[in-house]
């Protein structure tokens, strides 16, 4: 791979590349993507920018990573961001108690020399072997410091649901994912810093700067404007197609090697669930990732697949539970219409 | 449409869509530049495509976009033929007009008069013609009169802190454990900190109905920032509604139903309360009313008695306060206008840190 060429992402698991990361995922993602999410991800793997991720729950956002990770044979570093996470702990952490419980210990047993332990490339390795007088050996990184810390290939990382963090959040995060891609750690006094070719740089280095994308639901209003403007923006929309559907369903149960449902069940269903899905008055519209657990249940759940027919003259839905989440749509859908 | 350069179109589409309210900076201008270098952009539609994903931030503006670029359209057909020779021109906008007729049904109709003028004039008309748009930019203006956003209240309302000390002694501080631990030579205990505790009152009373019934969603949006999306503990908020002038009553509830008397209410309050009053002060349908400006004044008497933290937010902006009895009002408590600024400030005021330039 050398840096003229151009990264694409095409969505086809099979064009992986053979020298893939170690930290790349293993099982290939059954991933449906529309041309311009394709022209998007691959605008993003171009320009280095954020992918932010809008769309209602259970669209596939955060698959999307995984399936981008896989094709290209890239580390996957996910991060779930809570209501407590702060944009440092993305980058690194450091232990300042184990140090001190280190220097406590080390007193009692015998003491390792502190300069013997100076390569710490392996991270697992240096947690085994610490000596405190190593401000190193206490520091771990996050998803985004592993990222910058590549040397041969570009990372993906998967901020999921940023919109939970802190109203700072975002806006922490950017100056990292900005020129010059560095950040420091003051325990230490190092800089980590991304590889990437850089104007001034007379080496023919890889772009290793991080593919980050970013999910978010609104759940908790807007984001702020100076980080959207430097993030590229698509909305997922629900696939409410019956082609689409068919689509997925295909691939899904290709990719994970699974038999398939008869054709007739997954047309039925398909066109049962659009029903109940265009329909006015829903409280919480389910998602694809119900609508392939609700097919599987149809599917496996008895012994026998559900008789595509009855689906068609049935009253009631069969497993609601897999579709309606909220009491007043399930209180719709439990009258027989 | 072998001669499409994408490099022309975006500098007039980036600075229609900053007109329109778009906002993009240099960055996301260069980034453009960068795409269409990477050939992102080879036709229109692609170029529309990729700028959609780059400049777009929610689906609203995805939409709005359509509609930019489309008037856009206009632009580059006529300068086309200013390139070309004199004779060409007449073919190429009929062209145009026989283009035109399926776009017209969806666009708002000021484009339909601008597309179709070139078949009287040619030359410099269509190029003016996306220039100028402002009768569109006045109308969404009006539509859309949204001085303050629900995140900068709550935002702001962090500026609103008393942090003390008094919480659970719970807090590890491992900065003063290691010193110590040095110090000592062996570690004896972790220490721990008092957790901190927000200890900020405020006190918010809100102008209900009548002229501030445009009002109500930002009052609404204050109220539930302050609770829910601040660092205030909800019990050291207090919200009271009243209508007009506060009297010697004033209400709970936003239907002004269950009164309580304006001196139960103060009597809650200390020289730290922090006093919000929320009203257009008769700003909004330009009142000058003596009574209630009478009112208000012994109003605002009583309660500089028990906190001197007190400001004023006015939803008008400041033009329409001129000759309303909130001019006078204004010269009695510190009034801000109802945006980004006017809330932050008013919040320094009420936290007793006043910026100097203002005084």
């Amino acid at each position: 791979m050398t840096t003229s060429e151009k990264l694409e992402f095409t969505n086809n698991p099979k064009l992986r590349s053979e020298n893939r990361h170690q930290d790349s995922p293993t099982h290939p993602e059954p991933y449906v993507v529309s041309n311009e999410l394709k022209k998007a991800v691959n605008l993003a793997i171009y320009l280095r920018r954020p992918l932010l991720l809008e769309g209602d729950a259970g669209c596939g956002k955060t698959r999307l990573a995984s399936a981008v990770a896989y094709e290209l044979g890239f580390p996957l570093y996910r991060w779930d961001v809570r209501s407590t996470t702060k944009a440092q702990d993305g980058l690194y952490e450091y232990d300042a108690i184990l140090r001190l419980h280190d220097v406590q210990t080390q007193k009692v047993e015998e003491q390792l020399p502190a300069d013997e332990i100076e390569s710490d490339e392996d991270e697992d390795d240096e947690r085994l072997k610490r000596n405190p007088a190593n401000a190193r050996h206490y520091r771990k990184f996050g998803a985004l410091g592993k990222a910058f810390k590549l040397k041969d290939c570009p990372a993906v990382v998967l901020i999921d649901e940023i919109d939970k963090a802190d109203l700072d959040f975002p806006n922490d995060l950017l100056t990292v994912l900005d020129e010059p891609w560095e950040f420091k750690i003051k325990e230490t006094g190092e800089t980590i810093r991304a590889t990437y070719p850089r104007k001034d740089a007379e080496d023919d280095v890889i772009d290793c700067r991080p593919i980050v994308i970013i999910t978010s639901n609104k759940e908790k209003g807007n984001l702020p404007a100076p980080f959207l403007r430097r993030c590229l923006y698509h909305y997922l929309e629900f696939p409410n197609d019956a082609k689409l559907l068919t689509k997925i369903v295909k691939k899904h149960y290709q990719i994970r090697e699974e038999t398939p449902p008869p054709s007739a069940l997954v047309e039925n269903a398909i066109e049962c669930f659009l029903k109940v899905w265009e329909k006015d008055g829903l409280f919480k519209k389910p998602g694809t990732s119900e609508f392939l657990d609700w097919l599987k249940a149809l599917h496996t759940f008895e012994p026998k697949p559900y008789d595509a027919d009855l689906l068609k003259t049935d009253n009631l839905l069969p497993y609601r539970e897999l579709l309606f989440k909220l009491q007043q749509d399930w209180k719709k859908y439990a009258k027989a219409s | 449409m072998s001669s499409f350069n994408p490099q022309d179109w975006i500098t007039p589409a980036f600075i229609r869509l900053r007109q329109s309210g778009f906002q993009l900076g240099v960055g996301e201008l260069l980034a453009a530049r960068q795409a269409v270098e990477g050939k992102f952009g080879e036709s229109r539609e692609e170029l529309a495509e990729t700028l959609k994903i780059l400049w777009c931030h929610s689906l609203s503006q995805q939409i709005r976009f359509d509609d930019i670029w489309k008037s856009l359209q206009v632009d580059s057909p006529s300068k086309q033929p200013e390139k070309k020779p004199q004779k060409e021109p007449q073919p190429e906008t009929h062209q145009a007009v026989v283009e035109e007729p399926p776009e017209i049904s969806s666009p708002p109709p000021q484009e339909t008069v601008t597309e179709l003028k070139p078949e009287t004039e040619l030359s410099s008309l269509p190029i003016r013609a996306p220039f100028t748009p402002v009768e569109t930019e006045d109308t969404s203006v009006l539509q859309a009169y949204y001085p303050i956003s629900r995140r900068l209240m709550s935002y702001i309302w962090r500026y609103l802190r008393r942090p003390i000390g008094d919480g659970p002694l719970n807090v590890l501080d491992i900065n003063v454990t290691i010193e110590q631990t040095t110090q000592q030579g062996f570690y004896l205990a972790p220490v721990y900190r008092r957790q901190e505790r927000n200890n900020a009152h405020l006190l918010l009373l809100l102008d209900q109905n009548g002229s501030m019934n445009p009002f109500h969603r930002f009052t609404r949006d204050l109220v539930e920032t302050a609770l829910y999306e601040s660092d205030l503990q909800p019990e050291k908020v207090d919200v009271f509604y009243f209508h007009n002038v506060p009297a010697a009553s004033i209400y709970k509830d936003l239907y002004l139903t269950e009164p309580i008397t304006l001196l139960t209410v103060l009597a809650a309050c200390d020289h730290q309360t922090s006093i919000l009053i929320v009203s257009d002060a008769g700003a909004a349908r330009g009142y000058r009313d003596l009574k209630r400006i009478r009112a208000t004044t012994s109003f605002l008497f009583k309660l500089k008695q028990y906190s001197s933290l007190i400001a004023w937010l006015n939803p008008m902006p400041e033009e329409r306060w001129i000759g309303s009895s909130a001019e006078i009002i204004a010269n009695l408590v510190p009034m801000f206008q109802m945006d980004n600024n006017g809330l932050s400030n008013a919040i320094d005021i009420v936290r007793g840190q006043p910026l100097k330039h203002l005084h």
